[in-house]
């Protein structure tokens, strides 16, 4: 018994002596999600950071090897599920790559840890991002996560189909002003897919492609008829019916004039993409990113010859023109051990340097997370990086963290689907939305 | 056999009048059910069980699963403040505060912190108060022995401090001393309410079944489930099955066994090469698609172009798995019929119809009730082709009631993971099954077909 005390002590004092002079060896997992083949430096940027801080702990005299494995999702429902499941199983990654409205619910179950414990933010590279990013990765008045990209969606116009109606080419080129103040609206663009669909331009029922399935993108729409998706003051989750029915409104009337089909969510995303990236729309809309995907896989030559872009226009007078930025965030998984947490938010934080984030930015047009990022000359010889910069990102605003968003927009979705295909009337769909919100979460939403 | 030879046979005969000889129990018997008792245990009762107290939860991503801990955040002081909590309450709950004194020194010492780093924090800062921590961390910073690491010396300088705003505490006692000892002045049945308010971990409740109850969605789902199980069981289980093996039944003995292995490849293929196999089949360019061109009918996305489209594609891939499970069935019951009694009916002239009419398909009552039965519980709990092929698009026309408890459950574009309502769904999905059972086997008189014989052998 005592020789077996003695030994164990033994052996654990010779372990921590061990452990003292040998190497730290590290592996460091990291999960993301809605990830394709242009947004591979989500997981790169990590492994970049890897190789660095390993040259400087080298130069230090430390013995520090670090490997970083990495898995991508394409999708959202899939990563989402398995980030969840996995942190439940203590067999979660260590860094997670998701939308920062992820922060609510994780941080309040304990799947996540407050990065802001392991790095400082007003050291460089964190203290250049921009501070309405660090915003949106902010909850419960801590910075859970470090902001990884921002971008802006966009409508997006067919120039040879706008001058085949006789647009002429100043009025294409003034359409970005007259949608940002106003003037021009979400109906005046259905009317204006209608002619092209009229004239033969466009092939019927081709003139509007929206989104294909759910996303921060719909958001927009409801902010076009003058939604509010939660109170600035309170932080409660704010549901509109006014606008709900507005913009559930505007789809079915879509539908109604023939510019889009009932059946247009669920299409397949490789389809949306060929008919956007070929022309085939009047007007679609999309993100930033979209760009890139259509130039390098579905053969868009001259994107600024063929396509015009603005802001989402506003729907009513009580609306405005409006983009929304759904900033991706690293997180730390809470199911890691305290070590390997320290690693990999030093990691996140020296991945987040302007040149290599730009790598991102540019590989997968993303905007950069940085003013400095914006001076990087590879990131500021892209044109439409620039051009997104200046003519959309100011007017963007993020989805609320909140832990009961995805009630809300659950149910927002939900009632968009039985408009569009016309299983509800908007408003019924919308007082559906509003009795599913308030009847699940109470005081804790405001009725309008 | 004279019953004077049997004496088992005649101890039941005797017995019978007082009550049925019970088998008597055996112990191998026993030892050979165990890992089948245990296999049920574990993958049938313990998630059914499970399913069942989950139900009566509200367990979601944000609440965790089978945990939680008491924390109180900004966020749920301004919903306390929405019930009535007090601005002076809900300010002495949130305050914060950094002292450099004896104990905070200890409490490092004890917790492995560099003894230089604290001996220059003594000589420093000793006796100093800090309103928030960001002024204590900023000037450990400073210091020449500070930790490299962020994480260190942020670790460090919270020993130093008083809050409970944003802290995980594992148990509501401890929160409760926290409290205590940090706002002495708020009353204990204010704080007993901030204390059983901030519980992040699942609650027991009956709101699913009341929104299950009330909201309009669940009529259309129970709707569309009718119509799906209906529709596949009718046309393609029963229906589909029933006359291939009876065509089979009538075909050369060869051609029959071909046939009824081609039916078998949509059982054996295996389900996701099955849901693409029928996305080529009647995607746009796809095979239906083009043939629909070719001689001038409309040619779209057929699975998730338009409603009447959707759901006859949904049905059909899944009618054309479930019939070849009642083709087998029904083949092997039409075997068990007395070739007699067909030659009797040629030599009195009856047509193929006739027979199938008159002979054929009143012998198939029990086969035919079987399938309905069991068919009908394996359609309502099977989602895996749908979600594969329409998702219950377009829009959510063809959802039905299991797909839709999985999506809440389990995979959903938010990310916002109902477990305690999926299981409410699944719930039902087992408790109609139950009844469903229950009547099939009234049907079926089940009793009289497990009944002892009415001869004696």
């Amino acid at each position: 018994m005592t020789l077996h005390v003695k030994t164990a002590a033994l052996a654990a004092l010779l372990g921590s002596v061990a452990l003292g002079a040998a190497a730290e060896d590290y592996t460091i997992t990291v999960w993301s999600g809605g990830t394709g083949d242009t947004s591979t430096y989500r997981i790169d940027a990590i492994k970049l950071a890897a190789e660095q801080m390993m040259r400087q702990a080298e130069i230090r005299g430390d013995d520090l090897s670090i490997t970083v494995e990495g898995q991508a999702w394409s999708g959202w429902d899939d990563f989402k599920q398995a980030f969840t499941l996995a942190s439940e199983a203590e067999n979660a990654p260590d860094i997670g790559v998701s939308g920062h409205e992820d922060i609510g619910p994780w941080s309040e179950a304990g799947l996540i840890r407050p990065i802001e414990d392991y790095v400082y933010f007003d050291t460089w590279p964190l203290n250049t991002i921009y501070p309405n990013l660090i915003e949106t990765a902010t909850f419960n008045d801590r910075v859970w996560g470090v902001p990884q990209d921002a971008e802006a969606r966009v409508m997006f116009w067919s120039i040879p189909a706008l001058e085949a109606i006789g647009w002429s080419q100043d009025e294409i080129e003034s359409l970005a002003q007259r949608v940002e103040s106003g003037d021009f609206t979400l109906y005046d663009m259905l009317d204006t897919v209608k002619t092209m669909q009229d004239e033969g331009v466009i092939e019927p029922g081709m003139g509007f492609g929206p989104r294909v399935s759910n996303g921060p993108d719909y958001w927009q729409f409801y902010q076009s008829f003058g939604g509010e998706m939660s109170d600035p003051e309170t932080g409660k989750l704010v549901v509109d019916t006014g606008a709900l029915e507005g913009m559930y409104g505007f789809f079915a009337d879509a539908v109604e004039k023939g510019v889009v089909s009932n059946t247009h969510l669920g299409t397949e995303w490789d389809v949306w993409h060929q008919n956007a990236a070929a022309g085939n729309y009047g007007t679609w809309h999309g993100g930033t990113w979209h760009k890139a995907q259509w130039q390098n896989q579905f053969g868009l030559a001259d994107f600024f010859g063929d396509v015009q872009y603005t802001l989402i226009p506003a729907g009513t007078e009580d609306g405005r023109a409006n983009s929304i930025t759904h900033p991706l965030v690293y997180l730390l998984s809470a199911t890691s051990t305290e070590d390997e947490s320290v690693i990999a938010a030093e990691l996140i934080a020296m991945a987040s340097a302007p040149d290599i984030n730009a790598l991102h930015a540019v590989k997968s047009a993303h905007l950069g997370i940085s003013k400095d990022e914006t001076r990087v000359p590879f990131y500021a010889a892209d044109e439409w990086l620039s051009a997104a910069s200046s003519r959309l990102a100011p007017h963007t605003n993020a989805i609320p963290n909140n832990s009961d968003f995805g009630t809300f927009w659950t149910a927002m979705y939900q009632g968009l689907e039985a408009s569009w295909t016309g299983a509800s009337t908007p408003e019924e769909a919308a007082q559906t939305v509003a009795d599913t919100v308030k009847q699940s979460l109470g005081d804790d939403v405001v009725l309008r | 056999m004279s019953s004077f030879a049997d004496p088992i046979v005649d101890g039941a005969r005797r017995a019978r009048p007082v009550r049925p000889r019970r088998a008597p129990v055996s112990r191998l018997g026993l030892i050979l059910m165990a890992p089948a008792l245990l296999l049920l245990t574990l993958f049938f009762f313990l998630p059914v069980a499970l399913t069942g107290v989950f139900a009566f939860t509200d367990l979601s991503t944000s609440t965790g699963i089978g945990r939680g801990d008491y924390v109180v955040t900004p966020t749920l002081l301004r919903q306390l403040g929405d019930k009535g909590l007090s601005d002076t309450d809900a300010e002495a709950v949130a305050r914060s505060s950094v002292t450099v004194d004896a104990a905070g020194l200890a409490r490092a010492r004890a917790a492995g912190v560099d003894d230089r780093f604290l001996d220059e924090i003594e000589r420093r800062f000793m006796g100093r108060d800090y309103e928030a921590p960001a002024g204590f961390v900023r000037d450990l910073r400073g210091l020449r022995t500070a930790p490299r690491r962020p994480r260190d010396l942020k670790s460090a300088a919270a020993l130093f401090e008083t809050s409970v705003l944003n802290q995980r505490f594992a148990t509501s006692q401890a929160l409760a001393a926290q409290l205590e000892a940090m706002a002495p002045e708020i009353a204990p049945a204010v704080r007993a309410r901030i204390v059983e308010a901030s519980f992040t971990g699942a609650r027991f409740t009956t709101e699913n079944f009341r929104t299950l109850a009330t909201q309009k969605e669940t009529a259309r789902l129970v709707g569309n489930t009718f119509l799906y199980v209906g529709a596949t069981l009718s046309l393609f289980n029963v229906g589909l099955g029933l006359f291939l093996a009876v065509v089979l039944f009538y075909m050369p003995k060869g051609a029959s066994s071909l046939f009824s292995t081609l039916w078998l490849l949509p059982r054996i293929t295996p389900v996701v090469l099955y849901a693409v196999m029928w996305k080529w089949f009647t995607w746009e360019g796809g095979f239906l698609p083009i043939l629909a061109d070719q001689v001038g009918l409309p040619s779209f996305n057929y699975m998730k172009g338009s409603v009447v489209t959707a759901w006859a594609t949904m049905i059909t891939l899944n009618g054309f798995i479930g019939a070849s499970f009642g083709l087998i069935l029904f083949s092997g019951a039409l075997r068990a019929i007395p070739l007699q009694q067909l030659w009797a009916s040629e030599v009195d002239g009856a047509s193929r119809w006739q027979q199938v009419r008159r002979i054929i398909l009143p012998q198939m009552r029990w086969p035919i009730l079987f399938v309905t039965a069991y068919q009908t519980l394996s359609l309502l709990s099977s989602y895996e082709q749908i979600w594969l092929t329409t998702n219950g698009g377009p829009g959510r026309t063809t959802s039905v009631w299991a797909l839709e408890a999985f999506k809440t459950a389990l995979s959903n574009y938010t990310g916002n993971l109902e477990y305690g309502m999926g299981a409410a769904m699944a719930l039902v999905l087992v408790v109609v099954g139950l009844a469903l059972s229950l009547i099939y086997l009234r049907l079926f008189k089940f009793s009289e077909l497990v009944g002892r014989p009415k001869i004696e052998i």
